[in-house]
């Protein structure tokens, strides 16, 4: 009886907990609506989505990383790698180089690239995700440095300026692409076999890979693709900044990170989804939207989100399962 | 026995590198053996040691501080915005604030369970908005007046550099406090099976908060002495701090895992990092490829020093 009790409580919990972040998210529209109306103008929106493009497609990639229980600090790496092989590779200031979207593909690659260096190093030589995308985080932003010395080179591509200067529907072409980047990883997630080993894996690895789950191979594949959707990130911000120079991922891991735990992935693993992120993406941009209409300076973001890092996941953490925590 | 050869060669190869390598270095640049241009290394590591030695503390429980770096930052701009007012206290000032930093971020990890990666790096962020919010992103300059109460870190001293002297009196003190105290055996002991500590009554959760704590006053002390170096503040003064400062640790052949290491491994991997980097510059490699270099050395190091048998699952 009291066995019952027990699981309906916890299961009423788990309710609260789920839809908590879409809750948050709503309350803060209200608030900041009620204090200036301005947030509400079509014109704000899309500044919003705007805002949330490239996080949401660094976060979704940063998204199937959690959900494994791991984590990867390399996306400013190779978001910086992304951005300036993209100003080098396609119609540029500085080379002859016009790949077009040949140049934006190689891109993707090339972060695919060293997500799969990430996982082949964490696996086969196992060591701690956080340690060895420390070390790539690193690398890539080192290849990034060396490739341009330190300068910004301009992006003269029409196509990809086109992701942030043409609209459709009144949008920007990148945001309807992020949109697409969200529908994919959902479509990974849900609907392929790896996708859902990420849940095994985030569960309970040892049982899953007793259940003959690949478990290496699952990985490897994880922060491959984790890897291409940062590099796709990067494209977009040299987009946006009409340049590529290594400097332009700077704060993104920050803003990723809190973006998914906010939304309610558990940093444990085997709970949330790239739903839940695009929840918690709305989150940190609605909040930094609201901070700017409210006059608030926006260096303080950083500490707003430190702050929400440790609520959000003193929330999540699921305790019982947890003995020793390092 | 191949667990204690693979020991030895933890506690040998990190000497035997560093040997290897300062020869090389004074094989290719012979006045890179003189004194001075040795005791100016030892000055230039002097922060680098800091932070790193801090931060020991920490890994040998087996856990992580990423925040060192925005302490260290944050730490800079507190002496560069008090010391006018404060005089020496606003180093007392930086240097306590680095400890309540530490405090907070090890009871957010050993309360509420989180992670300590992710802990010190929400942890860091918090801090790294500080600086900017009071620096108003600026870095700030220190006048000729508030120039005067940072002699006591830099120049000559009896022919050495205070550098040097300051890195040796920390070394001194946290070795006694590794090596020498309760607490230095307590944070071997979780480092090396926490449950076993656990058990046999070690106040885990005390010790390791007591280790962030030293963590987060090193870093700030560390980033005192950048200060000092730079006659300035700034918001982002100690970026780029945090690979060097943990590989420093890890190439000093203090296993990430926790347990294993020393104070003085930690001064040997900074002077490898230290010398690798001098050398590199003279071979004519590029800054920014260093970066590329250190980062993996870092993962190579992990990978020699890591204790698997620790972690069943590797996440």
């Amino acid at each position: 009886m009291r066995a019952r009790a027990g699981a309906a409580a916890s299961l009423g919990r788990l309710r609260v907990i789920d839809w908590a972040p879409l809750l948050v998210l709503v309350l803060l529209c209200g608030i900041i609506a009620a204090i200036n109306p301005r947030f509400l103008l079509f014109g704000n929106f899309v500044r919003i989505a705007q805002a949330a493009m490239i996080p949401l497609v660094l976060a979704i990639g940063e998204t199937f990383i959690i959900l494994m229980g791991s984590i990867d600090l390399s996306i400013e790496g190779v978001v910086a790698l992304g951005a300036v092989l993209t100003s080098l590779l396609v119609k540029n200031g500085a080379n002859a180089h016009d790949l077009g979207v040949a140049g934006v593909g190689l891109v993707v690659l090339t972060g695919g690239l060293v997500g799969l260096v990430n996982g082949v190093v964490h696996v086969r030589l196992r060591i701690p995700s956080f340690m060895v995308t420390l070390g790539t985080w690193f690398i890539a932003a080192g290849i990034a440095n060396a490739a341009l010395g330190g300068i910004a080179v301009r992006i003269n591509d029409p196509i990809v300026r086109g992701l942030v200067l043409q609209r459709v529907l009144g949008f920007p072409w990148g945001v309807w692409l992020a949109l697409g980047t969200l529908a994919l990883g959902w479509f990974i997630q849900d609907h392929t076999r790896p996708g859902r080993y990420l849940y095994a894996l985030g569960g309970g690895e040892e049982l899953a890979a007793l259940s003959g789950i690949p478990a290496a191979r699952v990985r490897i594949l994880a922060f491959t693709l984790a890897g291409a959707f940062y590099a796709l990130g990067g494209v977009l911000s040299g987009a946006q900044l009409g340049l590529g120079n290594a400097q332009v991922g700077q704060g993104r891991l920050f803003t990723a990170i809190t973006a998914v735990v906010v939304g309610g992935t558990a940093l444990s693993g085997g709970e949330g989804g790239v739903l839940q992120t695009l929840v918690g993406v709305l989150i940190v941009t609605v909040l930094a939207n609201g901070m700017v209409l409210m006059g608030v300076s926006p260096s303080i973001q950083t500490a707003v989100q430190g702050l929400m890092i440790i609520v959000a996941v003193s929330l999540s953490i699921d305790r019982k399962r947890l003995r020793i925590v390092k | 026995m191949p667990a204690q050869r693979i020991e030895r060669l933890r506690r040998f190869l990190p000497v035997a590198t560093l040997a290897v390598l300062v020869l090389i270095v004074g094989a290719l640049q012979p006045e890179f053996l003189n004194p001075d241009t040795l005791l100016d290394l030892a000055s230039d590591t002097a922060v680098l040691f800091v932070l790193a030695s801090g931060v020991s503390f920490v890994i040998l429980t087996g856990g992580i501080d990423l925040s060192i770096q925005a302490m260290a930052s944050l730490a800079s701009v507190i002496v560069a915005l008090t010391v006018d007012r404060l005089g020496y206290a606003s180093f007392v000032a930086a240097v306590a604030a680095g400890a309540l930093s530490g405090w907070l971020g090890g009871l957010a990890h050993v309360r509420l369970k989180i992670p300590s990666f992710v802990a010190t790096l929400a942890v860091g962020g918090v801090l790294a908005g500080t600086a900017l919010v009071v620096s108003h992103q600026h870095s700030i300059t220190l006048g000729a007046t508030q120039r005067a109460y940072i002699g006591w870190i830099t120049g000559p001293w009896l022919g050495i550099p205070r550098e040097v002297i300051i890195g040796a009196l920390l070394l001194f003190f946290a070795d006694t406090v590794q090596r020498r105290t309760p607490f230095g055996r307590y944070i071997a002991a979780i480092g090396a099976g926490e449950a076993a500590a656990y058990a046999s009554g070690v106040k885990v959760g005390r010790q390791k908060v007591v280790a962030f704590v030293i963590s987060g006053a090193f870093a700030a002390f560390a980033g005192v002495m950048l200060a000092g170096r730079l006659a300035s503040g700034s918001p982002t003064l100690a970026n780029e701090q945090l690979l060097p400062a943990i590989a420093a640790v890890v190439v000093g052949g203090t296993a990430i895992t926790g347990g294993v290491g020393s104070i003085w491994r930690t001064l040997v991997g900074a002077l490898i990092i230290s010398v690798v980097r001098t050398g590199m510059t003279f071979i004519g490699v590029d800054i920014f490829a260093q970066e590329i270099l250190f980062g993996a050395v870092l993962v190579f190091a992990v990978a020699v020093t890591i204790d698997r048998s620790k972690i069943p699952v590797v996440k």
